[in-house]
């Protein structure tokens, strides 16, 4: 017991920075999914399909000998091209949020490949933006710490600035009440179109991160990217909170590390790779049925008012 | 001024179901009239004023706010001029926003939004101020979220958003029916004030006669989608809830308002 125990934590440790790296990359895709869901009450899937489209963009890009800061800057614009449709096929064709969502990723399922014409591209030994990382020995996981940290930061000051100017609490108040958003002379149309194209924006930043990061792109790095990314929110929900948008915004940053460094932990200790993904749906089920345990028996009506 | 030309709405048009909801209705409210409209369930009234407000769209008819044609406008861009507070305390306000951040959007209805700090300390002492003269209390709760308040209050709060900024129109949509009579009669007083001191256009519909007899400068009947009964300057001072009763034409209704 004690030997399992000393064995799980050193190689619990040695993974930390590498795990750490990681979680910093993807904590856009958590912003990514934080924004819809809970700014602007539009659960939205497009994650699943933008993270992977940053990600060939970027590898395509990269591939192609374009300087890497510019390949994520073209892998964020086709992001936010890719969120604007989703808004726009929920919008326009009155059709439900989640169902928009899974046609935009069953659909850029297809362009990912057309976009790499074929299902992994190798972009190893290439430059990345991690190379330019100050002090440190570029490949290593501090210098992935260093540049994800400081994109990261950035977004964070960016976006709880902008939440808190005039647009931003107009985009916010969509979110919380349309009708009265609408009455209040706000366009529902243009904030769900922005901030759905935005959240998409970061997820495919994140790709375009990851794929850098990790030296080649995949076509189906996406699979299960959104519900790691709902499970790492739950949890930075659960310790920051939710209700200012400092703490809203702070989420899914502090989520993301402490959910990687859970999941490093669960391998560490000899959990088989297979069954993290059933961990985690349960960990999100567990967490999302919580508030209805709470009320004890009867719980939430059958079927929830959906918004059109 | 407000003037509704001929509007005409149709409910399941050519449905067995068939409704009119307006039928060439017309109406014209001077600027800084404040007119009182009541009729009978399925009279038109909420009809007319989503009409008025841009949430429905409306078969024919024209509708003008100080001579310009709104109709074909979408909500938003009708709120530059009109303000609504709705019956329901939920609908009127972001329930998971500050009482601060709520009186900003409702600030801002009118102008456009940029990208500078939304609650400075110049508005803040301004929400302050306006929000005292309710007497509620909400002055010393600028950062609490709406969703903490009583259905008073945030009824109330609606109201202080829908007259701060002088709106070239104000719906009252029954803003008194779902509160207790005791904020009821607060939220109402709060109203008339509000709209004598700013000498505010002003459409109200409700359910309640005695409000119709009291406030207002005329009383609006609607029935079956038109308008069946205008009552105005001296014979307005004139009138009594047992009048207006009596022109309900249904008589389960007159039965209903009387008891």
């Amino acid at each position: 017991m004690m030997e399992f125990l000393s064995s799980t934590f050193t190689s619990y440790v040695a993974l930390v920075p590498v795990t750490l790296a990681q979680s910093l990359i993807l904590a856009f895709v958590v912003m990514g999914i934080m924004i819809p869901f809970r700014t602007l009450h539009f659960p939205d899937l497009t994650s699943e399909g933008a993270y992977p489209l940053g990600g060939c963009v970027a590898g395509v890009l990269i591939a192609a000998g374009v300087n890497p800061a510019l390949a994520i800057i073209a892998a964020l614009l086709c992001g936010f091209a890719a969120g604007c449709c989703t808004a726009l096929i929920h919008l326009r064709f009155r059709i439900h949020t989640l169902l928009a969502g899974i046609l935009m990723m069953t659909m850029l399922y297809s362009i990912n490949l057309r976009i790499m014409g074929k299902s992994n591209l190798s972009i190893f030994g290439t430059g990345s933006v991690f190379d330019w990382a100050p002090f440190v020995t570029p490949g290593f996981p501090a210098a992935k710490i260093i540049i994800a940290g400081i994109i990261g930061a950035a977004v964070f000051v960016a976006l709880n600035w902008f939440f808190k100017t005039e647009k931003g609490t107009a985009m916010r108040a969509v979110g919380a009440n349309p009708a009265m958003a609408e009455a209040q002379g706000i366009s529902v149309w243009v904030s769900t179109i922005g901030g759905v194209g935005l959240a998409s924006a970061f997820s495919a930043t994140s790709g375009a991160l990851m794929v850098q990061s990790q030296g080649f792109a995949d076509v189906n790095m996406g699979l299960g990217i959104l519900i790691n990314g709902l499970a790492a929110l739950m949890i930075g929900e659960a310790i920051v909170g939710k209700h200012s948008v400092f703490r809203q915004l702070l989420a899914p940053f502090v989520g993301a590390i402490i959910y990687y460094q859970l999941v490093s932990l669960c391998l560490a200790a000899g959990m088989p790779p297979p069954d993290l993904k059933l961990a985690t749906g349960l960990f999100v089920l567990a967490m999302l049925a919580l508030p209805s345990l709470k009320r004890g028996r009867g719980g939430a009506p059958a079927r929830e008012k959906f918004r059109e | 001024m407000l003037e509704i030309r001929s509007a005409r709405k149709t409910f399941y048009k050519g449905q067995p179901d068939e409704k009119v909801a307006l039928d060439d209705l017309s109406l014209t409210l001077q600027t800084g009239e404040f007119g009182v409209v009541i009729g009978s369930n399925g009279a038109g009234k909420s009809t007319m004023l989503n009409a008025v407000s841009g949430a429905m769209p409306l078969d024919r008819g024209q509708i003008l706010i100080n001579g310009d044609d709104v109709t074909n406008t979408p909500v938003h861009k009708r709120a530059m001029r009109i303000a609504r507070v709705f019956q329901d305390p939920m609908l009127g306000t972001a329930a998971s926003m500050t009482v601060a951040e709520n009186m900003l959007l409702a600030e801002l209805r009118s102008k456009s939004r940029t990208f500078a700090r939304g609650l400075n300390p110049k508005r803040l002492a301004d929400y302050k101020e306006r929000l005292s003269i309710l007497g509620l209390g909400l002055e010393n709760r600028l950062d609490t979220r709406v969703e903490l308040l009583s259905g008073g209050q945030r009824q109330s709060l609606s109201l202080i958003m829908a007259v701060g900024g002088s709106p070239d129109l104000l719906l009252l949509d029954e803003h008194t029916a779902a509160l207790d009579p005791r904020t009821a009669d607060l939220v109402m007083g709060a109203t008339v004030r509000a709209v004598d001191a700013l000498k505010l256009t002003t459409l109200m519909v409700t359910h309640n006669m005695q409000h119709a007899v009291d406030y207002g400068h005329r009383v609006i009947m609607l029935d079956a989608g038109k308008v069946k009964l205008e009552i105005g300057g001296e014979e307005k001072a004139g009138v009594t809830v047992a009048k207006l009763i009596d022109h309900f034409s249904v008589k389960s209704d007159a039965m209903l308002l009387g008891a």
